[in-house]
């Protein structure tokens, strides 16, 4: 078990076989190539995106199912194996990968979802990237509102 | 904006020593070849953006602000 330091969640405890590997970081932040997904019961279902190496670099994000249902993802070769997944798809979201929606809250609270570039993981190789889905017509700034997540969470 | 037509082969060059040139043309897509010196940060304009995103919403962060996204998601008023 490692220990990670952070800056908004305090210590987190972590097995490294649940690290999510980076091998080209995220725009803005290549050199960032470890990161912990963490999920609390009373933060569900945000999941925070913590750097191991920076304790203040923390993304909020949601699964981008949750933030539109209908989500669609797209993949190339490329990616496709950097995730390490195998065949032309479909993959089932939760079970071959992960695809998650960086939060950016706002001034005035609005929250706003990135749809158009997620963070896809890899769930079996937890190898991840973040993909900017550049035809797709989704927004980098997806407004996130009230009745996102049933009230009685 | 500057807009010049350019063929495959041909170049243009941007503040003395950035040189673009057109590489190959198809019908969807135009291959392009860039030389700069090492310094200078060449990229995709939407990897540009997601990058500035990424940010904004990583210097957003705080302990205040997943207090306001559990509210926002949860449609209480902030």
């Amino acid at each position: 078990m490692g220990q990670c330091q952070t800056a908004q969640l305090g210590v987190v405890e972590y097995d490294e076989a649940a690290v999510v590997h980076f091998p080209a970081g995220l725009p803005a932040f290549e050199n960032e190539t470890r990161f912990l997904l963490i999920e609390q019961d009373e933060t569900r279902p945000v999941v925070f995106l913590q750097s191991l190496a920076t304790p203040g670099l923390l993304f909020l994000t949601l699964p981008a199912g949750i933030v539109d249902p209908g989500y669609r993802l797209e993949l190339g070769a490329d990616e496709r194996a950097l995730l390490e997944l195998a065949g032309d798809g479909p993959w089932a979201e939760g079970e071959d990968l992960v695809s998650l929606a960086i939060l950016t809250v706002r001034p005035g609270n609005v929250v706003t979802a990135n749809l158009l570039a997620p963070v896809v993981i890899g769930a079996r190789s937890r190898r991840a990237l973040q993909v900017v889905q550049a035809e797709s017509g989704y927004r980098l700034d997806f407004p996130v509102s009230g009745g996102a997540v049933p009230a009685c969470l | 904006m500057l807009i010049i037509r350019r063929r495959p082969g041909e170049s243009v060059v941007i503040a003395g020593n950035i040189e673009v040139t057109v590489m190959e043309i198809t019908a969807s897509r135009v291959r392009l070849g860039i030389q700069a010196p090492a310094e200078v940060n060449i990229l995709r304009k939407e990897i540009q953006l997601a990058g500035e995103q990424n940010l904004a919403a990583a210097g957003a962060v705080s302990l205040e602000s997943v207090g306001i996204l559990l509210d926002a998601l949860r449609g209480r008023p902030g």
